[in-house]
C-alpha cells in the first residue's frame, strides 16, 4: 500500500517533539490511548495571555499515521485561538494526510488528543 | 466426555434420534457444533483462572474427538461438521490459552466490551502516563542490560495484572477487570516492541 508523501513527511520529519511543563499555568495537556493498538499519544499547547495557541508539541507511541496525525495537528494549531483549534475533525486530518481507511483511527486520536488539551488548559483557568 | 451438553439439536442430523451430545448415542453420527461458548466448546469451567496444562489437555481431547481424519470414511454432511468443530475448538483455544484475549473474551460474554474496540480512545490520565512511562524508558534505554531490565519488570508487572485480572472477575468487579484488561493491552505492545528492540525490523507506518 502507498502513503502519501505528506504522510510520509510527517513521519519521517515530525514537527514539533517534544514537552512543555505540564504544570506551567498557560500548558494544557491531552493524553489518550487506543487500547486496541497499545498507541498513546501526549498533545500539549502553550496559550497566550490573549487566548491564542502560541505553541504546541506531542509525544506519541504509535503507528505512523498516528505520529504523522498529531505531528499535523501540532501545525495546525498554532497561532488559533481555542474555539478554531476545537474546530478540528479527524476528517480533516485524515483527507490531508490521505489517511488509508484502516488508518483512520489514529486521526481519530489526534482529534481527541487536542480536544483533551484544550479541556484541560480551560479547567485549569476555571479553578483559578 | 461430554463436551457439549448444552444447546444440542433435539434430534440427531442422521437418525433423527434424541442426542445429548455431540456425537449421537443412537447411530453414532457427528452432529453440527452447537452454539455455545469458548469454555463450554473445550470443556472448562467459565472463568479467568484457567490451569495452561489442563486447558491444553482439554483442546487436545477436543481435537482427537472431532479430527476430520476420524470422519474420513462418512458422509460428506459429518465430514463438514467435523472441520467446523476443529475450525471452533482451535479458536476456543487460541482465545482462551492467551490472559489478554481471555479477559476481553469474558468481558463480551458478560456484555461489557472492552474500550477501545471500533477505534475508540480512552482518557485514563494514570494509566496511559504509566504507558507512556514504559515506552519512554524503552525509547531511552541503550545498553542490552537496560532493555534487560525493562523486559524483566515487565514480566513482573504482567504477572501482578494477571494476579488482579483473576481477583477482578473471581469478585464479578467488572469495572476493576476492564481497568486491568486496558493496563494489559499496553503491557503487551510493550513486550511486542521490546521483541523489535531485540531484533530490529523494518518500522512499522
Amino acid at each position: 500500500m502507498a502513503y502519501s508523501d505528506k504522510l510520509v513527511d510527517h513521519y519521517e520529519n515530525p514537527r514539533n517533539v517534544g514537552s512543555f511543563a505540564k504544570g506551567d499555568e498557560g500548558v494544557g495537556t491531552g493524553l489518550v490511548g487506543a487500547p486496541a493498538c497499545g498507541d498513546v499519544m501526549k498533545l500539549q499547547i502553550k496559550v497566550s495571555p490573549e487566548g491564542l495557541i502560541e505553541d504546541a508539541k506531542f509525544k506519541t507511541f504509535g503507528c505512523g499515521s498516528a505520529i504523522a496525525s498529531s505531528s499535523l495537528v501540532t501545525e495546525w494549531v498554532k497561532g488559533k485561538s481555542l474555539d478554531e483549534a476545537a474546530t478540528i475533525r479527524n476528517t480533516d486530518i485524515a483527507k490531508h494526510l490521505a489517511l488509508p481507511p484502516v488508518k483512520i483511527h489514529c486521526s481519530v486520536l489526534a482529534e481527541d488528543a487536542i480536544k483533551a488539551a484544550i479541556a484541560d488548559y480551560k479547567a485549569k483557568h476555571e479553578k483559578a | 466426555m461430554m463436551v457439549e451438553p448444552a444447546e444440542r439439536p433435539i434430534s440427531c442430523a442422521s437418525c433423527g434420534g434424541e442426542v445429548a451430545d455431540a456425537i449421537c448415542a443412537a447411530c453414532n453420527a457427528l452432529q453440527p457444533p452447537g452454539q455455545i461458548d469458548h469454555f463450554a466448546r473445550l470443556g472448562v469451567d467459565r472463568s479467568y483462572a484457567v490451569d495452561p496444562a489442563a486447558l491444553e489437555r482439554a483442546y487436545f481431547a477436543a481435537q482427537r474427538r472431532f479430527h476430520p481424519d476420524r470422519f474420513a470414511g462418512r458422509g460428506a454432511k459429518e465430514k463438514t461438521f467435523s472441520l467446523q468443530h476443529a475450525t471452533l475448538i482451535n479458536e476456543a483455544y487460541e482465545t482462551l490459552r492467551d490472559p489478554l484475549a481471555r479477559a476481553r473474551y469474558l468481558l463480551e460474554l458478560e456484555g461489557r466490551p472492552l474500550p477501545g474496540g471500533d477505534g475508540q480512545t480512552i482518557a485514563d490520565p494514570e494509566l496511559l502516563m504509566a504507558a507512556m512511562e514504559w515506552r519512554e524508558a524503552l525509547e531511552e534505554a541503550e545498553t542490552p542490560d537496560q532493555i534487560a531490565d525493562i523486559a524483566r519488570r515487565l514480566v513482573a508487572e504482567t504477572g501482578e495484572v494477571e494476579a488482579a485480572l483473576g481477583t477482578a472477575f473471581a469478585a464479578h468487579d467488572l469495572d476493576s477487570a476492564i481497568h486491568e484488561a486496558l493496563r494489559l493491552s499496553y503491557l503487551v505492545k510493550l513486550g511486542s516492541e521490546l521483541k523489535r528492540r531485540r531484533a530490529p525490523g523494518l518500522a512499522r507506518i
